[in-house]
């Protein structure tokens, strides 16, 4: 135990060097050389350092892609009320994550101000990733408000491919002919 | 010659150094490849079952909640409550998904959980992490480019680059270059 001991106290000193504390009977041939000895001390700092950032990585809020950036809310109504005013400016949506898309977190679902009423945030494959605890959560969004143009048929087959996406059942007479309007996520902010 | 010397000593410590996170890739890259036919990262069972809301006033969100929880057994910790329109009400518990019909009784849940190592794995992998694991995930890049190198250095003659190793080599770099024409 007392060899152990000394050796030990060694590796941690970084010194070769046996102090008159230790038992001479702790081998020099035991003892780890200079580059052992770095090895280790490089080992243990990489251990220390990955616990640091896992330990500032408890955030309470993630934050995703750019963040968010402007301080003043657009209602989710007022878009859908006025879409053409809203076309191709950013904007900032606040409400709850009612649905995530299960298989990239590509997209997602605000809730919106008034009840039922939902806007699509579509982020670009692998940019930004949702994760699909973020559901239920609030979160705040920017993006720039976009019209998705698609004919009935494809309107059709771009929901059924979002109701794959989640594995729910998918009825085409549920589709109505209104425009789709979506944000472009940018950035987002989710609480933890 | 000293030059292979060191170059079989960066290939050798390399090679130790870059296992682990090679072994991690391989992995998320084999799962992600198939991400049409599975979920790589969560994984989701759906399910629906029909509940007794008979007793419950159906403009109570919280009594409903608590009632659909209470005879689903769900005990994981409730994150929010979202009445989607009078008839349908989403009751967001972790890791669990409840849409409840209010009309019919019915329960669809989704209960999603991270695979384990898998999860881990692709978050590295794809690049979730972004900020210093990109800088880390281009070191290793790095290194596996010199790996590569100082791999097809190693040996020399009939065996090495300038034997069967320029073939060799050769045909690596025909194989993306016959699916580039394949998918053009």
């Amino acid at each position: 135990m007392d060899i152990n001991g000394a050796c030990i106290k060694i590796i941690l000193d970084g010194s070769l060097g046996v102090s008159s504390a230790e038992p001479s009977r702790c081998f020099r041939q035991q003892l780890p050389n200079n580059q052992e000895i770095l090895l280790k001390r490089i080992i243990i700092f990489c251990a220390l350092f990955c616990v640091a950032c896992a330990m500032t990585a408890q955030a309470k809020t993630d934050v995703y892609g750019k963040g968010v950036t402007l301080t003043e809310a657009t209602a989710v109504s007022a878009i859908l009320d006025n879409p053409d005013t809203y076309l191709g400016k950013m904007v900032r949506v606040e409400g709850m994550i009612i649905e995530v898309c299960a298989k990239r977190g590509c997209w997602m679902y605000v809730a919106g101000d008034r009840q039922g009423e939902k806007i699509q945030v579509k982020v670009t494959d692998g940019e930004i990733v949702f994760p699909m605890s973020a559901s239920g959560r609030m979160g705040v969004v920017e993006g720039v408000v976009e019209e998705l143009k698609l004919s009935r048929d494809e309107m059709i087959k771009y929901q059924q491919h979002l109701a794959e996406e989640k594995g729910q059942p998918f009825d085409p007479s549920t589709v109505k002919d209104e425009r789709m309007i979506r944000l472009i996520g940018l950035g987002a902010e989710i609480e933890g | 010659m000293k030059w292979r010397k060191w170059n079989i000593i960066i290939h050798r410590d390399l090679g130790y150094l870059c296992f682990g996170l090679t072994i991690l890739y391989v992995i998320s890259g084999v799962a992600v490849n198939h991400i049409h036919d599975w979920n790589p990262t969560y994984k989701i069972e759906k399910s629906m079952v029909e509940v007794d809301l008979s007793a419950v006033d159906p403009a109570d969100d919280r009594a409903l909640t608590s009632a659909v929880l209470g005879q689903l057994g769900e005990t994981g910790e409730l994150k929010n409550i979202y009445r989607q329109d009078a008839q349908t009400l989403k009751i967001f518990v972790v890791n669990n998904n409840i849409t409840v019909d209010l009309v019919n009784s019915n329960v669809f849940q989704e209960k999603s959980n991270q695979r384990p190592l898998l999860y881990q794995a692709n978050f590295l992998h794809l690049n979730h992490a972004k900020k210093l694991w990109t800088w880390f995930a281009d070191l290793y890049a790095v290194c596996l480019g010199l790996l590569a190198i100082s791999g097809i250095l190693i040996l020399k003659g009939r065996k090495g680059l300038s034997g069967r190793g320029k073939w060799l080599v050769g045909v690596g770099f025909l194989a993306p270059i016959f699916f580039l024409w394949l998918y053009s």
